[in-house]
């Protein structure tokens, strides 16, 4: 699964920590998402699309690989 | 989302490696030179008591000495301690890699009593069953700090 969160993040202009703390995980945990080693719960994923003011859609794409 | 995840308080963690430490040299010490003072005996009630060559009864009072029972319900209770307790940011991914570590100590636990169990016999065997009560939780517990660290490692130092 691919996902924006480091492009909406430059768009806030806000910091891995602070976004971090907005979405009350570790730094550690949207560092992993930002590398795509990991893929969040749907609630995480509700956070960040609110804190974005976007669409979870918009953050995250289905890779072909996410069918297999 | 209030999700109740079994448990203890971060601080718990410390408590109980400053605990676990003396305990696992106590034990060792303890096991390894039989060591039994006097002061430990008393009489205590039991369910099952069945001795080689000795008594054997269901329900009543035996002789013991509890120093091992002391050192055994410290050593499990803060093993648990260090190994259950929430990491300073308890989140999403925390949970995973817990969870993960957990499924990886309980096969290697069971690999090495399987590898024992083969070929390792008599009083041996007896000594890896004593071990392995406690074993899992030290896999448990190696595993899931050192991904925890890994993890802090890839950290990229951005802005």
């Amino acid at each position: 699964m691919k996902n924006s969160i480091k492009v909406e993040r430059a768009k806030k202009n806000i910091t891995q920590a602070e976004l971090a703390r907005l979405a009350k995980v570790s730094r550690q945990t949207i560092n992993a998402m930002e590398l795509g080693k990991y893929v969040p719960s749907t609630v995480l994923a509700l956070r960040l699309a609110s804190i974005f003011e976007t669409e979870v859609n918009e953050i995250f794409t289905l890779e072909d690989t996410d069918w297999e | 989302m209030m999700k109740l995840n079994y448990l203890f308080p971060h601080r718990f963690k410390r408590i109980g490696t400053w605990i676990l430490i003396p305990f696992i040299l106590l034990g060792w010490y303890v096991v390894n030179y039989d060591i039994e003072p006097e002061i430990f005996d008393f009489n205590v009630p039991a369910i099952f008591v069945d001795e080689i060559m000795g008594e054997k009864f269901v329900f009543g009072m035996t002789e013991n000495n509890i120093l091992n029972e002391i050192v055994g319900v410290v050593l499990i209770l803060s093993f648990l301690m260090v190994a259950f307790s929430k990491e300073k940011q308890e989140d999403e991914l925390i949970a995973k890699i817990r969870l993960d570590s957990l499924v990886w100590a309980t096969y290697v636990n069971y690999a090495v009593l399987l590898f024992s169990m083969i070929f390792i016999y008599g009083m041996s065997f007896f000594w890896v069953m004593i071990f392995n009560m406690f074993t899992i939780l030290l896999f448990f517990i190696v595993r899931f700090n050192w991904q925890v660290k890994k993890l802090n490692k890839t950290m990229t130092h951005e802005e």
